[in-house]
């Protein structure tokens, strides 16, 4: 073994040791990082299902909305059916008016 | 009411040309411009008792009316306060008699036979109303098509109807096939201004029925009226 080696030796393992000793800090500082993340992460989650519950309400309110509409349009056809009877009757009537005698 | 109807037909009188001209030689329009003052007769008893027991019963509400005198072929108008404002010859149903025949309101003027052209006698609430073709008269009793118009541009020349109604005697007035025909001028400036808005009230004299059966409510009003006359 050469003098320099010898001389190196402690200094690699007290390099070797401050590395070791840094990575154990450096995992707590990654969790003291990751913890408030991981609280929005949470919130973010439930408000994700708040709004997942909001766009499936809203998804049935507009499908019974559809079917009103649609209900609605049959309702106005029928109306319109109807309307037309009626003015057709007023036109028959309109013709049957009665004529002075003159 | 008596003296006011008078009063109403002898402005009428001083005004009016010595009888009627014969129709014929007037020019027909220029004619019924003054046909209101053309009327020469007193008005007849009848008339004038109906004129009475409206005017004391307040028969016609608020409304105004026309007295229709048929033997004397006469329209007498009052307003809804009962102040006479017009006489004027009329045309009416060329068949004499009270009642208006059974259905004859539906019937087309071709299919009216002749008794069946009658001007109805009675108390009628007359309102304007729309008539075939969009036409707008003034209806005095619907249900049996009898309506107050002035003489209408479709009657027959023959007919003659603007002659007879400036002829002096009322005989030949009875020309219609139930409505009753008034001088265009009257129609539009007295009657319709009058009647336009809430219609009114159109008491017919009757040809043949006692006036009692017609009015029986003049009774209560009694002949002295008729009797002063």
């Amino acid at each position: 073994m050469s003098p320099s080696v010898t001389k190196l030796a402690p200094a690699v393992v007290i390099m070797v040791g401050a590395l070791g000793l840094g990575g154990c800090a450096t995992k707590g500082y990654v969790r003291d990082q990751i913890a408030p993340l991981n609280q929005r992460m949470d919130a973010l989650e439930a408000k994700l299902h708040d709004t997942d519950a909001t766009a499936k309400q809203a998804l049935s309110e507009a499908q019974a909305a559809g079917q009103a509409a649609q209900n609605n349009g049959q309702r106005l056809d029928q109306l319109n059916a109807r309307v037309d009877g009626i003015e057709q009757r007023m036109r028959e009537n309109e013709n049957r008016r009665k004529r002075p005698r003159n | 009411m008596i003296m006011m109807l008078l009063a109403l037909a002898g402005p009428a009188l001083a005004a009016s040309a010595p009888k009627r001209a014969p129709a014929s030689v007037a020019p027909a329009k220029k004619a019924e411009a003054k046909v209101e003052a053309k009327v020469e007769t007193p008005p007849s008893a009848a008339a004038v008792r109906v004129a009475d027991w409206i005017t004391a019963s307040r028969d016609n509400g608020a409304l105004p009316y026309a007295i229709i005198d048929k033997k004397d072929a006469s329209l007498f108008l009052f307003d809804a306060k009962g102040k006479p404002l017009a006489r004027v010859p009329v045309l009416i149903g060329i068949a004499e008699g009270d009642e208006a025949t059974p259905g004859v309101g539906t019937k087309n003027l071709a299919e009216i036979g002749p008794a069946e052209k009658t001007t109805p006698a009675g108390r009628f609430l007359a309102r304007y109303g729309f008539a075939a073709g969009k036409q707008k008269v003034l209806w005095v009793d619907y249900a049996n098509s009898v309506a107050l118009h002035p003489i209408p541009p479709t009657a027959s020349k023959k007919e003659r109807r603007r002659q007879r109604m400036l002829s002096p005697t009322p005989d030949d007035n009875r020309i219609t096939f139930g409505c009753i025909n008034v001088p265009s001028v009257f129609y539009s400036k007295s009657l319709r201004p009058l009647f336009q808005r809430k219609g009114g009230y159109v008491y017919v004299l009757p040809d043949t029925k006692p006036l009692e059966a017609v009015f029986p409510r003049v009774r209560v009003q009694g002949p002295t009226s008729a009797a002063q006359l």
